[in-house]
């Protein structure tokens, strides 16, 4: 082809780029990254911390606690156990596969371990909003049973229904609003990752 | 305070840096876009300088860092680039021995590398380095051969821009 040709033949001979000194290089050294690495990075630490603190504070184990359930502490304590070792685990997994970005390996690999490194992220979202979504279908069915004072109610069937559409429509609002939000968010910050991830794809299909 | 390291790195920087220069060129649209850029690059390849070892050379090692932080890290979109874009950027100078036929044929293939999106962008510039194929293939992670295929792609896909 000639005309790359000739491109390739003057691509050196035009850089008449402007020269940056050695002193500004020192400067830049100390500037931050923007980079869409540091913003993930950013962004899952707040999440984590969110759904960490929301876990705590949505804690209804005292609540639980009133209605003599035969073991109920013991269950609440052992689901207690298995949800924060998964909570680290989400974690560790997090920072392990933060740790495998690395910038000098084939842009495919780079592209390939920010996503697994956000993907981590989402998956833990995912399971929060799920033990979420069971502890509240447990808390209303235990409430519905053992509290003396809904069981009364519970017998009047518009108040029953009507309470669990009224939750659902929650629920589901809630959660809606979440994936927008996330959509917005990522979809704003890894559109042109996932563009050229496509594009790097299609090429050895 | 500046340590060696960083002495040695600036230094290697300050020669090397039109090879980052150009994929700013390819990748920008205009020169504080260009600057920006430069700027992100620079403090990747800081960050990854700790771990080059003098097995490739400073400038190869470099490019794979720029490459990878214009395609991936760099959040500012390059699809928005318009092809009159091209123009305000300084691309080329006129230079006494190339004859008017010969510049203009340059202009226009400038522009239409302009037009292509950010991976053929890459495998375009890393044809003009003089990179071979099995360099090509490991710096963006394809196979070779499938390497062949989209360059050819490209080569074809400019062909028709530029003879429409």
């Amino acid at each position: 082809m000639e005309e790359l040709d000739l491109l390739k033949k003057n691509w050196n001979k035009t850089n008449n780029f402007e020269q940056i000194s050695e002193s500004e290089i020192y400067k830049m050294l100390l500037k931050k990254s923007s980079s869409v690495v540091k913003w993930i990075l950013l962004i899952s630490i707040i999440e984590l911390l969110f759904w960490s603190i929301s876990g705590l504070l949505l804690s209804s184990d005292e609540a639980f606690a009133k209605f003599k359930v035969d073991h109920l502490t013991d269950y609440l304590l052992l689901s207690n156990i298995v949800h924060y070792s998964i909570v680290i685990g989400f974690i560790v997994v997090f920072y392990l596969n933060y740790l495998k970005i690395s910038v000098v390996t084939s842009t495919k690999n780079l592209m390939n371990s920010i996503l697994k490194t956000r993907k981590t992220v989402q998956y833990y979202i995912w399971y929060n909003m799920v033990m979420i979504a069971l502890s509240f279908v447990f808390g209303i069915l235990l409430v519905f049973n053992m509290d003396p004072e809904i069981s009364k109610l519970n017998q009047n069937a518009t108040f029953k229904y009507g309470l669990i559409v009224g939750f659902t429509l929650v629920a589901v609002v809630f959660i809606g609003l979440f994936w927008m939000l996330y959509r917005v968010l990522y979809g704003r910050l890894l559109k042109k990752l996932n563009r050229n991830y496509d594009e790097l794809k299609k090429i050895d299909l | 305070m500046s340590s060696i390291m960083e002495q040695s790195f600036v230094k290697q920087l300050t020669e090397n840096q039109n090879i980052i220069h150009k994929i700013c060129r390819l990748y920008t649209n205009d020169g504080d876009a260009h600057k920006d850029l430069f700027q992100e690059v620079t403090i990747q390849l800081w960050k990854a300088f700790p771990k080059f070892r003098g097995d490739s050379k400073f400038s190869t090692w470099a490019y794979r860092v720029a490459l990878n932080t214009a395609i991936t890290l760099y959040r500012k979109s390059t699809r928005t680039i318009k092809t009159t874009d091209y123009e305000k950027h300084s691309f080329y100078v006129s230079q006494e021995d190339y004859n008017s036929d010969e510049e203009e044929q340059l202009k226009l293939m400038y522009k239409a590398v302009y037009t292509l999106n950010d991976i053929e962008k890459a495998l375009i510039f890393l044809y003009l380095e003089d990179a071979n194929y099995t360099e090509i293939a490991e710096t963006l992670g394809i196979s070779e051969v499938n390497a062949r295929v989209k360059m050819n792609r490209i080569k074809g896909k400019l062909k028709k821009i530029l003879n429409p």
